[in-house]
Formats: structure tokens, sequence, C-alpha cells
């Protein structure tokens, strides 16, 4: 009798404990697959806004890897600082170069180490005082000295070299005089901030808090693809009858894994040949590049309906 | 000389088996089951897109000329080919793709073609055929469809014949094509009979003719004697029945095309017309004048014995069978205007079902019901114009296909998609054959030799 009471309950509590891990386990696997696919409406509003709106608070999410990374892209501020100097230059130069040719060089190579740094100290006003030290080479041996370098070393020294630089540079602009044309100091500008654009985009997977979503040009611009390579015979009767879903898997490289598969029912030789002309308009549209990477979840597995009777009205 | 173009062209058909493909055979259609396995369930996590506008465009095929089989059979190999081509593009379901865009020759059709070099000229289809003569002095046909994108034969043949019916053996393919890829029956391999007529318009002189659906092959059936009228197919498109005035009364006649004789269906005191075969070809419906009005009587070819079908003060004229033959549709005066009526085909109470939407003086003619039985064509005159329609058998869903002085006769192609009518733009002219499509769309000439008039399509003859 005592022992089937300890068998009793050791059941008891086995069935409690599997039946609380299967209710459990279940809850979980039911409550991830919805999230993720439905809040692509609040997208579709405005494409371009939307866009644009994603790089902006890219930006402003993450101003410290910017910095970071532009210890590379310090060469390209030091030709935005040439570019406002030449700029001066040359308003200043228009009108007075008759008088006094030669005085004006002297002034003008005090004069642009100035504007240089009040640009950078409105950035950052802390690396200008460091600027008359690493001469002096008391930062290396402060951040020997120092327990760990972190992030003022290496800043102290990209800045260290960008200001031994502009000084020779400025010597060839004068050499060049007033040749120089103005379109050869905006190419660099430019290039400089598709540096930082690259920046921003590689934001954009972190900042989110959800996942990313399949938004509605994405499924809008397959959609028109698969529209352009339906072929629908010119008119035809009952349309009704020829609803076919074809079911796809794709792969990463955005091509089908396998071949496309009809999962709606016909057998009628018009179904068929419905289901034919579904059938290749999805193999001819693929890859399907309008697809993002961090979409692919979404889009690994696709039902598409092609539906004609929207088209036969009348 | 046309006694030997009958149907008793000996062809004997054979499945060409699919090549064995590089690719995997794609599952489609029934394959629903295999589909499961292939995909295992897929929760409410799948992404599911409608796609509700197409390019409603002809599909694009690319038709390269036949191989010859033997040195001897270019021509023929060609001949097919362009055939083919002109059948599917007259269809309007098809863009035959121009051959000098051709990036692959063919040159054997016992291997599968590289279908990149086809979708780069964007065909979705692709027919690849041989003509080979045999020792024994038959031909062989063998074609091959193919899917561009799937990379697949969708269907496969070889028939065996006289060489003097290669054109009908295109005819033929081009109706295995067209089934294929539009899932409906074709209507190539099927013949016209009209009224030929020529001279000067006061003396026009009228003759019975057979020709291709195409146009080819044109034969006179009578000499141009006397006037003929209204000629129809039977269903074993072995005769043809039609009107002729004679020395008396315009009378019914009954043509054998295999042997070119003629009699007279019945002996009646008045004028007979309008004669129309059943769908069993057992007996012939007709008008038979009775004074100042006709009534529709039907004769059994076999027994000659006629029964009356209306009774009425009216002319009753016109009548045409529904294809499973349990329902008559015809025009008749006995409301007032001619109008389409529809009544058991045994007699009994007529329903009318004509009735315009737009003009109430319109008047409604030259009934003719569908093979496939779900529209009835017909005449429409009103407001200055002669259209021609369909309308469901119940009168509902009425479509004017087209409009114009002056439009007449239609006649449905085997497969009931496509009408052949007659039109004649009046002054010194003279009528033409037309087609159109029952959506209205693509009107197109038939060539005829002269002008033409009263043209009834054959079924398919094999």
């Amino acid at each position: 009798m005592k022992v089937d009471k300890t068998l009793i309950a050791s059941v008891a509590l086995h069935v409690l404990v599997i039946g609380w891990g299967l209710v459990s386990f279940s809850a979980r696997s039911l409550e991830a697959p919805p999230p993720e696919s439905m809040p692509v409406d609040i997208i579709s509003a405005d494409q371009l806004s939307k866009i644009t709106a994603g790089i902006k608070t890219g930006e402003k999410d993450k101003p410290k890897p910017l910095v970071e990374k532009i210890a590379d892209a310090n060469p390209a501020d030091d030709n935005v600082g040439k570019i406002t100097e030449k700029k001066e230059i040359v308003t200043a130069t228009a009108p007075e170069p008759p008088p006094k040719p030669v005085e004006k060089p002297v002034e003008k190579k005090p004069d642009p180490p100035k504007p240089v740094a009040e640009n950078k100290p409105k950035d950052e006003p802390k690396p200008i005082e460091k600027k008359p030290d690493p001469p002096k080479v008391d930062p290396i041996a402060e951040a020997l000295k120092s327990e760990d370098a972190k992030k003022p070393v290496p800043k102290p020294e990209a800045k260290a070299a960008p200001p031994q630089p502009p000084k020779p540079k400025q010597e060839r602009v004068f050499d060049q005089s007033k040749i120089a044309a103005l379109l050869d100091k905006r190419d660099p500008t430019r290039q400089a901030f598709t540096g930082s654009a690259l920046n921003s985009s590689a934001s954009l997977g972190s900042t989110h808090g959800t996942a990313a979503t399949l938004s509605q040009s994405e499924l809008d611009a397959m959609r028109a693809r698969l529209a352009s390579l339906w072929n629908v015979q010119p008119g035809v009767e009952h349309p009704e009858e020829l609803y076919v879903t074809v079911r796809i898997r794709l792969n990463p490289d955005r091509r089908l894994a396998a071949p496309p598969v009809v999962v709606s029912t016909g057998s009628s030789p018009r179904y068929q040949a419905a289901a034919d002309a579904a059938v290749r308009a999805v193999l001819q549209g693929q890859p399907y590049t309008m697809l993002r990477d961090e979409t692919y979840d979404q889009w690994k597995y696709m039902d598409i309906d092609f539906d004609p009777k929207q088209m036969f009205h009348s | 000389m046309f006694l030997e173009m009958s149907q008793q062209m000996p062809i004997t058909s054979f499945c060409l088996p699919p090549l064995p493909l590089n690719r995997r055979n794609i599952l489609i259609g029934g394959a629903g089951a295999a589909a499961g396995l292939l995909l295992p369930s897929l929760a409410g996590a799948q992404t599911k897109l409608q796609i509700t506008e197409g390019n409603v465009a002809p599909l694009p095929i690319a038709i390269p000329n036949f191989v010859a089989g033997s040195p001897a059979d270019g021509e023929v190999g060609v001949g097919v080919a362009q055939v083919i081509t002109n059948n599917l593009q007259r269809s309007g379901l098809f863009a035959p793709i121009d051959q000098a865009a051709f990036i692959e020759k063919i040159v054997n059709i016992d291997t599968p073609p590289q279908f990149q070099s086809w979708k780069t000229i964007n065909a979705q289809a692709l027919v690849t055929g041989r003509m080979t003569r045999q020792g024994d002095g038959r031909l062989k046909a063998e074609f091959r469809l193919w899917d561009v994108a799937a990379g697949q034969q969708l269907t496969g043949q070889q028939y065996f014949t006289s060489p003097e019916y290669w054109r009908r053996i295109a005819h033929i393919i081009s109706d295995q094509i067209y089934e294929r890829l539009t899932g409906e029956k074709g209507y190539f391999d099927s013949r016209v009979v009209f009224v030929d007529e020529s001279g000067a318009k006061e003396r026009r002189v009228k003759r019975l003719a057979l020709m291709d659906q195409d146009g080819a092959n044109v034969r006179y059936l009578t000499k141009g004697a006397d006037l003929v009228l209204t000629p129809r197919f039977s269903p074993s498109t072995q005769e043809i029945t039609y009107m002729e005035f004679g020395q008396g009364d315009p009378r019914v006649y009954l043509y054998r095309i295999e042997t070119g004789e003629r009699e007279i269906v019945g002996n009646f005191p008045g004028m007979s017309f309008s004669p129309r075969f059943s769908p069993d070809g057992q007996s012939v419906i007709m008008s038979l004048q009775q004074g100042g009005n006709s009534n529709l009587f039907v004769m059994d070819l076999r027994s000659k014995s006629t029964t009356r079908l209306t009774d009425t003060p009216a002319i009753d004229t016109s009548p045409s069978y529904s294809p499973d033959g349990a329902r008559i549709c015809f025009e008749s005066d006995r409301g007032g205007k001619p109008q389409i009526y529809v009544m058991p085909a045994t007699g009994g109470a007529a329903q009318r079902i004509s009735f315009s939407k737009d003009d109430s003086n319109a008047i409604y003619s030259t009934p003719v019901w569908s093979p496939r039985g779900d529209y009835i064509a017909f005449t429409k005159q009103g407001g200055g114009q002669f259209s021609i329609g369909i309308m469901k058998p119940d009168g509902s869903g009425e479509r004017i296909l087209t409009s114009g002085y002056h439009n007449e006769g239609p006649t449905f192609a085997p497969n009931g998609r496509v009408l052949m009518f007659f039109r004649d733009p009046g002054g010194n002219g003279g009528p033409s054959l037309f087609t159109v499509d029952i959506s209205g769309r693509n009107e197109l000439r038939v060539p005829t030799p002269g002008f033409a008039s009263d043209p009834a399509w054959s079924p398919l003859l094999s």
C-alpha cells in the first residue's frame, strides 16, 4: 500500500511536470510567429520619406561608432577644410589681386589654420587643445603610462596627423594659383559623405527593437514584377474558375529553391493552362532582387495567388 | 476533284514520349499530394501575395521551320511551320516570334533545345518538328511543344499520312498546341462552306464554295447557274444542306461532298428554306412557306417523315438546335417584329429571349446556337446598323461584338470561341467574310478569292 502511494505521487508529479512543459512550450511556439508578419501596413504610407527617416534615426542613435570610424575618414575632413579655405581665398582674391599679390600669400598662411581650428572645435573642442601637444610627444608618453589607451589615444593620433599635411597642401594650392577648379574640390567632399552613409545603413539592423518586416514596397515590387510576367489569355470566359495558387520556396540568393508547386486544385484543361501560365511567371521572375536580406524569414516561403477575375469585369 | 479531298484521309497518330531532360520535371496540377511532402505544413507564418492584374496579351511562341528528315522534305517543313504560325497568329491568342530573331537553329528534335536561347527572345513556348518521307511513300510528321520557362515538354505527337495532306497535318498540330496552351478545344482542322459571289452587282453569280478555315484549298461545289443561299454543314462534315432557287420555288437541297451528289430534301408544295441539320445528323429542320406565313418542320432523312413544330400565322424561320438536341432557337415575327424565341425540340410553347435594352425597335434574326451551348449568336438590326452579337440561351448577357453596315449571318467555330460572319460595305463592292472573338476582339478578314457571304463553319474534321 505504501509503495502504491509513492508511485501515485511520483506519477502525479511527472504528469504535472510534463503537462506544464507541454503547455508552456506550445504557448511559446504560438507566440513567436504572429508579431513578425503583420505590421506591414504602417510602412506603406510613404515609402521614400520613411527610407530617409530610417537613415536619420540611424545616425542619431549611434554617434559614437561614427566617431570611431571617422578616424579613417579624417583625410576627407581635410579636403573639406581646404574647400572652405579656398572659397574664402577666391572671394577675397577676386577684388584684391591687382594691388599687392606678394602680401596676400603671407597673410593667407596664418589665416587657413584658423578656420580649420574654428571648424573642428565645433565638433570636438578638446582635440584642438591636444594639437599643440603631439609635437611635444607628451600624449605618447601619457598613453604608455596610462592604464588603458581607450578612446583618447586614437583620437589625438588621428588628429595629430591631419594638421601637419594641410600646411604643405596649402602651399601646393598656392602654387597652382587661381587655376584650380571648384569642381575638383566638390567631388572629394561627396565621397566623404558616402563614407558616412555606409555607417548609417549598417546601424539599421541593430537599432530596431523589432525584427525587420517585409515592407509594402517590397511586396508591391514583387507583385509588379509578377504582374508584368503573368501572361493572361485575352477574352477568357469564366475567369473565376482559373484562380491559381502557387507555393514557392526561395533561397537567400532570391532564386527558387525548388520548382514552384500549384497548391490550388482544378483538373480541367483550362485550369491546367492557367496553372502553367502562373508557374511560368514565377519561374521567369527570379531572381527577386527587390527582397531584402533582413526579411528573408518572411519571403522564404510564399503563397502567390493568381486571380484573373478582376481583369474581365465586363 | 474535291472528292479525293474528303475526310477519309488516313492519319495514324502516336504520342511522342517526353525526352529525358537534365532538369527535373515540374510538379503541377494534380501533384498536390507530392506537394505536401515537399513543403511540410507551413503555419500561418508564410507570406501570401495576390496578383490580380496580369499581362493580357497573346502568348509569345516560337515556331521554327520543321526539320527536314530527308533533303526532299525541306519545303514541306517550311510550309507546315508557316501554316501553324498563321493559324496561331490569327487566333489572337498567340504572338508567333519572327524567325529572324531566333538564336538557336533546331537541327534535331530528339534532343532538348537550348532553353536559354529561347528565353532570350522572350519565347514562352517553342514548337519543334520534323517531316520525313517514308520508304512506303507516306509522310511522317513529328512535333514537340516545349514550355521554355520550365524547360519541359508539354506535348508531343507523330502522324503518318499521305504527303498531299501536309496542310491538314499542320492544322491538327495547330489544334494540339492551341488546346494544350489555352485549355480550349482547337478549331483549325475545320472547313467553311460559303457562297462565292462574282460578276457585276446586277448579274451576280453565286456559287457554293468550300475551303479550309484559313482560306486555303477553295473548291466550288456548284456552277453558279442557280442562286444558292444558307449552306449548312452536317455534324459528320460529309454533307451540306442549302437552299437553291431553281426554275420553280426555292428548295432545300442536300449535297454529299464525297460523291458530289445532290438531292431535294422533301417535296413540299411551297417554298422551303433556311435548313439546318440536327445535332445527330439524322434530320433536317427548315421553314416551309404556307401562304403568307411560314412554319418550322423537321424531316427525318431516312424515313422522310415530316413533323410540324410550329403553327402560327407568322413567319417562323432560321431554326438552330442546341448542341444536346433538346431545344431549338428560331426567329419569328409573331410578336410584331422579328425576335428570337426558344422552344423544346419537339415543339410547344416558345419563349422570347431577345429584348434590346437600348432600342425597343431592334430586330433580332439569324440565331445560331454555339457548339458549346453557352451562347446564341444573332444579327441585330437597329438604329440604322447591323450588329453581330451573342447572348445566353435565357436571353441574358447580350454582348455586341461588331456593328456597322452591313453585318449578318454569324456561325460558330467548332470550339464556340470564334464567330465568322459576312459584311457588305454597300456601294459597288461586295460582301466578304470576317471572324471575331466572342469577346469582341481580334476582328479579321478571311481571305477569299472573290466576294463571299453566308459562311457556315464545319465541326472539327477529326
